[in-house]
């Protein structure tokens, strides 16, 4: 079958590799209809998350039909339309139990790297690394779904592939953020990225009943798509100071949660950009923190900031002594996508939670690696890159 | 710490890897450290009433294996301590117990996807013999 594969730092091919095969009695085989970039392939694209071989195949947010079934698999049948997690969870360990399922016991095969690196391994993922599982993404033909019982979902008749795909992954993620981060209602709450995870955080926080949300990014397109299909206000950090204006929108007292949805590639204006940037090709840190830090500046006090870019090691400059003598409850997490996904599809069928704007760019798998230079460039206004396999 | 980040983040399990190479040839001779404990999310009294499943039965002859309530309805913690002269090293045990809990909780043991689209290349080597042996490393 045809995929796009990671051929080395910043190299990326269309090539042929073998069809899929069902390992696990839990599996299923899905013919994958739509499959998007994320701003976290990235990450693995430009060598930021080094466990990647020649020939891995990306890709972990997509939709699909079910073609094939193992045995044990209960809740699908071939030819079920199906949206699935981006995070492979068993879903009777303890952590699936609590609704972490991104921190599965036994989704990973691998948990040799991640265990070393961080102390605990959390699960596995698609299309995302060897330190993640080494398991085949999704921009491909056809991908293999473990645990298929519990991390595809049947997609209900009224909501389109467009609208669905971005449950996958993104939607979940963002709603996550302000799940996870606290937001109540009479909130002000700040979100940093204005790509489809912070969009959809933002999203997330409007329907959670806050009563200011601001989202913070450079680029016009991604600030006016969130004032028209999201309902937040915007701030452009290169023409404000967003802290100043920040504290302004929330009466001085700074936003109550605030969402970083940026990661480890962010990018500012002035002098703190070059020292990052430098020390990063250094290998001195392995993430720039550029967005945290201003979050957890920014944030009120006793307020709570939810980190949802993704990094990988170490950062420096972390600013210990706001959080601690404000009294920050910082968290993160990888997307728990199967305790949101149902509720989105549910949202996304009323009508509350809208995707389609964020598909800026819908081209065959062919064209993928222009894609993902488009994505990567955020050239000719691309959000995100659909491919259609 | 002048050699943290990037060059870090590829030794470490790269290193990993090789420690499990290390143990895997030191089989045999004693190698004294702590006991290796997972927590099992299932009652110790359903644990108890069938031998355990899997790797770790396979090893059970030649470790001591003991097990607790764990706290909090947490399900039960597996220890297992590798006794002098045992031929069982760390990583077989850390796989064993890895396997074994996923077993008791999940019904089944995850098999890396495949077939394989990457190739053998001299970049790619140390990341797949590291990855090769994907439950005997890390810190358990
Ligand atoms: N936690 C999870 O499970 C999870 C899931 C999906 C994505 N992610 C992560 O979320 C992050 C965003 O993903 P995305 O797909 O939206 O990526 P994206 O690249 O499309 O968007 C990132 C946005 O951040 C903006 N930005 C850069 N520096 C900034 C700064 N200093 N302040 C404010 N904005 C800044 C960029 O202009 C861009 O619009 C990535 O790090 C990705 O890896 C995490
Ligand atoms: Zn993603
Ligand atoms: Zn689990």
């Amino acid at each position: 079958m045809k995929a796009l594969q990671w051929q080395g730092v910043n190299k990326l091919s269309v090539g042929t590799v073998p069809d899929p095969e069902l390992r696990n009695p839990g599996d299923v085989i899905v013919k994958v209809t739509r499959t998007v970039t994320c701003g976290s392939d990235l990450h693995l694209i430009g060598g930021y998350i080094p466990f990647m071989e020649k020939g891995d195949v990306l890709g972990h947010e997509f939709l699909g039909e079910v073609v094939e079934v193992g045995p044990d698999v209960r809740n699908h049948r071939v030819g079920d339309r199906v949206v699935v997690s981006s995070f492979i969870s068993c879903g009777n360990c303890w952590y699936c139990d609590q609704k972490l399922y991104s921190l599965c016991d036994n989704g990973n095969t691998n948990p040799v790297i991640t265990e070393t690196l961080w102390g605990q391994a959390p699960g596995g993922c698609f299309g995302y690394s060897h330190a993640m599982g080494g398991n085949a993404g999704s921009h491909a033909e056809y991908i293999r779904v473990p645990f298929a019982d519990v991390g595809a979902f049947t997609v209900p008749e009224g909501v389109s592939d467009e609208r669905a795909l971005f449950a996958s992954d993104s939607a979940a993620t963002g709603w996550m953020g302000a799940d996870l981060g606290g937001v109540k209602p009479g909130d002000v709450v700040a979100v940093w990225g204005a790509g489809a995870v912070g969009q959809m955080a933002a999203r997330a926080a409007v329907l959670l009943g806050a009563d200011r949300v601001i989202v913070i990014d450079r680029l016009d397109n991604r600030l006016r798509q969130v004032e028209q299909h999201i309902g937040a206000e915007t701030i452009n950090y290169e023409s404000t100071d967003v802290a100043g204006e920040l504290r302004e929108r929330s009466g001085g007292r700074g936003p109550d949660v605030c969402i970083e949805a940026v990661g480890m590639e962010a990018h500012a204006p002035g002098p703190q950009f070059g020292y990052d940037q430098i020390k990063q090709q250094l290998r001195l840190q392995t993430d720039r923190p550029i967005a945290v830090r201003e979050a957890i500046h920014a944030c009120r006090k006793g307020g709570s900031v939810f980190v949802l870019g993704v990094y990988a090691g170490f950062v420096d400059k972390f600013p210990l002594g706001a959080l601690m003598n404000k009294g920050l409850t910082v968290r993160g997490a990888q997307m728990h996508g199967q305790r949101y996904i149902p509720m989105l599809l549910d949202r996304m069928a009323k009508g509350e939670v809208t995707t389609e704007h964020l598909a800026t760019h819908v081209m065959p798998l062919d064209q993928a690696p222009e894609g993902y230079r488009m994505f990567k460039d955020k050239k000719d206004d691309c959000v995100r890159a659909v491919f259609v396999p | 710490m002048s050699r943290t980040g990037k060059a870090l983040l590829i030794v470490v399990p790269l290193a990993a890897g090789a420690a499990v190479a290390v143990k895997r040839r030191r089989a045999g001779t004693p190698v004294s450290r702590r006991n290796h404990v997972v927590t099992v999310y299932r009652p110790l009294s359903e644990l108890e009433s069938a031998p355990l499943p899997g790797t770790l039965k396979e090893i059970a002859d030649e470790t001591e294996i003991s097990m607790r309530p764990a706290p909090g309805d947490r399900g039960t913690e597996i220890a297992v301590h590798i006794p002098e002269g045992s031929n069982v090293s760390d990583g077989d045990v850390r796989r064993a117990l890895r396997e074994t809990r996923s077993l008791l909780e999940a019904g089944d043991v995850l098999l890396p996807s495949g077939p394989p689209a990457t190739e053998t290349t001299a970049l790619n080597r140390p990341l797949q013999a590291a990855t090769r042996h994907g439950r005997e490393g890390g810190l358990l």
